[in-house]
């Protein structure tokens, strides 16, 4: 090729996008076809999409995971009620679909932007009004999310990029795209989780564990202080609540190199949730939980019981009545509320975590990684993690 | 306490002419200052232009002028052409010169009934202005055109005319034009005097009204018809609404040579049959001459002729109701309403005279919405615009009816008519611009007010339903363009392409089988969506 020569966008992607691009675009084309075909037919124009909501949400005991359940709704366009979201679904799939005909990677940003635009009318008093395609990307990410469902894809699979969040480091060696990405270095900054973690390619790994820190911050003071070399870690963080791609690239690494995760949060009922995030699921997310949950997953801390003991087992706290009195935070209303809730959940009713959340009420208290920092990362780095992953003191 | 010797409160008795009374009791008949004046001489000349053509088959043709005077401030002329049946030329000096003189002192319903107006429109020029009014009039059927400048001598009321002439004619116009300087008050009056030619053409539809004000404003009100209500006859009193003076003055006039001849020949609902079983209830003589009668038996006579029961109901045929038609065509042109109804209810009788009652009622369209119905009062066929809350019509408008019965919600875009007719109307006052609420003429006016808000109830919800149907086909069909365009990329790829426009016609089409009751002003999805640039 001639320096200054134009090349199309396609030659430039990966062998493996173009493979999922085709896959997704076949798939989109098929149901929307469909749709047509009844229209043109004179057949009533519907989809029948699952349910995204919570009584349609199913706890799958056995597999400890939140799931889709099986019931459906009805979206016709000659429903009044259903119009509106009829005409948005199939307006975010025409734009889902010229996306990926022309080689692109939109934002679910970009898809809201692109399908927003004006319908002027006449209303049945003869006014002259206006009605956005949809107003706020509240609207524009719903009928996505329906599509999802409807289609059985997930935005991944559709090219759809959202924000890198999450970052890993460790002895281990990937493929993205078409190139080969050796984790182990990465140097002081670390490897951002694509938004497509479907497309990677794990080549070797030498780990005993994965680790995964809520805080950005712990992560980098453990990433420097050499956490993931001396003890076989894969480090991972998902940087606050987990987005799809964290979730998913931690599901992979325990599930196709059989690697334990421990999950390291708050002491609070933020910090549960980020946890349930990861082991089972979200209730807005369900239907991705069978790719992006990892049930096997393991809260290492910080735990109720690490800051206050616990009697009934004679276990020690790690913090002394001084430490306690420095780093404990008095809990908010809000914590309170959020806990009640939690206890309400079907995944949360096991008596370690009953007895978590009843610890919590009772003190009132909170507690954030740092406290543990504070008494000294050595504290945290080589007492704390090993022993409580040594006497597998975690909560399942 | 007073100086005055005793023989200074000494009485001086003296009478003084219709004229003078009039002069020094202006008030009384409108001209209370200068603002009040100009409306009520415009008034004056309008109503009688307007008894001059309609009251007798003529479709009206006026032109209204005022002027405002160069140099002296606050003098106007006031100019009235119409195309009447003209004055016969050996009339006009009396008609405009001697106050109390009338050609409508019959039984017949017209606008001007008391040989007052124009008289006081003079007199009050003359004492505010000085000049003579003038008049040009050419009768129907005349070859002539006459031309006259008439003052008043208010002490004999009797007229003086300052300047005659004739010439003949050369077109065929008939009619009268009437020109007054006054003192007036145009920028008082304004509103009024705009309101009352509108409040006036919306009763006229069938005629043509052009004013010029002097801010140079010209008011243009198109004749809508042809047809004129009929024009009012002639009646005789009906035994009812007689006096005892009154039949004084009938027997003398009459030239019945006996009671029964008399009773026949002078009233109205008296035949042969009736007249013979009144005499013998009451044991009048038939053969009697009525002018033998004593003053005793005339007592007796006026009593028995008001009481008797089985005469027949006064007559109407001399009233002039205006006719729900032209009600309807007049709100309709000048109100531009999107609904109107009118009635006109059957005569009833009061006091002995017939009165006819009509309701009209405007909603929606151009009407502003007010937190009450706009009312339109007329007592035959005058507008009525003062003392509107004192009304019997503004009780029954707005205390007698509950408007959220007929689906109205104030604030709303609602006007009603109301004309009450007769050759008798209770008025309140001496101002004549309120009518009394006389309990016959209450019903009247509710009961045509209910007929025509039922109108308007069933209007109401037949168009709430039409509204709604299209409300549902709008909600669908505001949507086919985006989801057609939507649908249509999916066939790119493949064969056979499909565009959005067949699409939009299959969506629309599935949409009109869908809804049971399709709006028929939808024929296609442009009727809806617009484009937007
Ligand atoms: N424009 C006119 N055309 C024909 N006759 C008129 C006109 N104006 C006035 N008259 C005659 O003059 C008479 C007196 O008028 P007016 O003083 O207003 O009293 P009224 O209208 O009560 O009879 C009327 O009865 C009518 O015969
Ligand atoms: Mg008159």
């Amino acid at each position: 090729m001639f320096p200054g020569e134009r090349v199309p966008i396609s030659s430039l992607s990966s062998s493996i996008d173009v493979k999922a691009r085709r896959e997704a675009m076949e798939k989109l084309r098929q149901k929307f076809l469909e749709l047509l075909k009844k229209v043109l037919n004179g057949e009533e124009p519907k989809m029948i999409i699952p349910k995204r909501t919570l009584s349609n949400t199913i706890y799958d005991k056995e597999r400890k995971l939140l799931l889709l359940g099986s019931e459906t709704f009805e979206r016709n366009f000659l429903d009044m009620r259903e119009a509106r979201k009829f005409m948005q679904t199939v307006l975010m799939a025409s734009i889902i679909y010229e996306a990926l005909v022309n080689n692109e990677y939109p934002t679910i940003r970009d898809l809201y932007y692109r399908g927003k635009h004006t319908i002027r009318y006449r209303d049945h008093r003869g006014r002259v009004e206006e009605e956005n395609t949809w107003d706020e990307q509240r609207e524009s990410d719903a009928v996505l999310r329906d599509i999802e469902v409807y289609v059985g894809l997930l935005r991944e699979d559709m090219l759809i990029l959202s924000k890198e969040k999450g970052k890993v480091v460790g002895d281990m060696r990937i493929r993205s795209g078409d190139d080969v990405i050796d984790l182990s270095k990465m140097g002081h900054g670390a490897y951002a989780i694509e938004p497509t973690p479907d497309l990677i390619e794990f080549i070797d790994v030498n780990a005993e564990f994965v680790l995964v820190v809520e805080k950005d911050a712990v992560f980098q003071q453990l990433h420097r202080a050499g956490f993931w070399k001396k003890y076989k870690a894969i480090l991972v963080t998902s940087a606050g609540q987990p987005d799809r791609a964290t979730r998913r690239f931690v599901r992979r690494l325990n599930e196709e190199l059989g690697l334990p995760v421990y999950i390291l949060t708050d002491a609070d009922p933020y910090g549960w949730y980020i946890y349930s995030v990861f082991k089972i699921g979200s209730i807005t997310l369900s239907y991705e939980s069978e790719r992006l949950a990892t049930p096997k997953a393991k809260f290492l801390g910080v735990s109720m019981t690490d800051i206050f003991g616990d009697p009934e087992t004679g276990k020690k706290p790690y913090l002394t009545e001084a430490e306690r009195k420095n780093f404990i935070i008095k809990a908010k209303k809000t914590d309170i509320k959020r806990a009640q809730e939690l206890m309400n959940y079907e995944w949360f009713k096991t008596p370690k975590w009953m007895k978590e959340i009843d610890l919590f009420l009772k003190k009132q208290s909170k507690l954030e990684i740092e406290a543990l920092t504070g008494k000294g990362l050595r504290f945290l780095m080589d007492t704390y993690l090993p022993t409580k992953i040594e006497t597998q003191d975690f909560i399942d | 306490m007073s100086s005055k010797s005793v023989g200074d409160t000494v009485e001086k008795f003296k009478s003084i002419s219709p004229a003078e009374f009039f002069y020094r009791n202006k008030e009384i008949a409108g001209f209370s200052n200068p603002a009040r004046a100009l409306y009520q001489s415009v008034r004056e000349l309008l109503e009688n232009a307007l008894d001059a053509t309609d009251a007798h088959g003529i479709l009206p043709d006026i032109e209204i002028t005022i002027t405002r005077d160069k140099s002296k401030s606050f003098v106007y002329r006031i100019t009235v052409k119409d195309n009447g049946i003209g004055i016969p030329p050996h009339y006009v000096p009396d008609a405009f010169g001697r106050v109390l003189f009338s050609s409508k002192y019959v039984l017949r319903q017209t606008r001007g009934m008391f040989g007052l107006g124009a008289k006081m429109v003079v007199l009050y020029g003359q004492m505010t202005v000085g000049e003579p009014v003038e008049i040009i009039t050419s009768p129907i059927g005349s070859r002539r055109v006459y031309a006259f400048k008439i003052m008043i001598d208010i002490k004999e009321n009797k007229p003086i005319v300052l300047y005659k002439a004739s010439w003949p004619k050369n077109s065929d116009w008939h009619g009268t034009i009437v020109r007054v300087a006054i003192e007036g008050d145009w920028g008082r009056a304004r509103q009024r005097v705009i309101e009352y030619v509108r409040r006036t053409a919306i009763v006229t539809p069938y005629a043509n009204i052009v004013m010029l004000t002097p801010d140079n404003e010209v008011y243009v009100y198109r004749r809508v018809t042809e047809s004129l209500p009929p024009p009012p006859r002639e009646t005789k009193p009906h035994p009812h609404g007689i006096d005892l003076e009154m039949l004084k003055m009938l027997i003398k006039s009459s030239d019945a040579k006996t009671l029964e001849e008399f009773l026949i020949k002078e009233f109205q609902g008296v035949g042969k049959v009736t007249a013979e079983r009144f005499m013998r209830q009451y044991g009048f003589d038939p053969n009697r001459d009525p002018r033998t009668f004593t003053q005793e038996e005339l007592e007796k006579l006026a009593k028995a002729l008001k009481e008797y029961s089985e005469f027949r109901a006064p007559r109407a045929d001399h009233l002039s109701p205006i006719g729900a038609e032209l009600i309807k065509l007049g709100l309709q042109a000048i109100l531009k309403p999107e609904f109107v109804e009118a009635v006109t209810r059957k005569p009833v009788v009061y006091e002995g005279h017939a009165l006819i009652v009509e309701v009209g009622l405007a909603y929606g369209g151009a009407i502003p919405p007010s937190d009450h119905p706009i009312l339109l009062r007329y007592a035959n066929k005058i507008p009525l615009l003062y003392d509107e809350k004192s009304d019997v019509s503004w009780k029954v408008v707005a205390e007698n009816i509950d408007w959220s019965y007929y689906g109205i919600q104030f604030p709303a875009p609602l006007a009603i008519l109301v004309h009450v007719c007769g050759t008798k109307i209770p008025y309140k006052g001496v101002g004549k611009e309120s009518i009394a609420d006389v309990p016959v003429i209450e019903s009247e006016i509710e009961n045509g007010l209910r007929q025509v808000a039922r109108a308007l109830k069933a209007y109401l919800a037949k168009k709430r339903r039409e509204e709604e149907l299209q409300r549902k086909a709008i909600t669908l069909i505001k949507y086919i363009p985006e989801v057609a365009r939507s649908l249509a990329v999916f066939t790119r790829a493949s064969e056979p392409k499909i565009s959005p426009e067949e699409l939009e016609k299959k969506l629309f089409e599935l949409v009109k089988r869908r809804l049971p009751e399709f709006p028929t002003n939808i024929k296609d999805v442009k009727d809806v969506v617009l484009s937007i640039e």
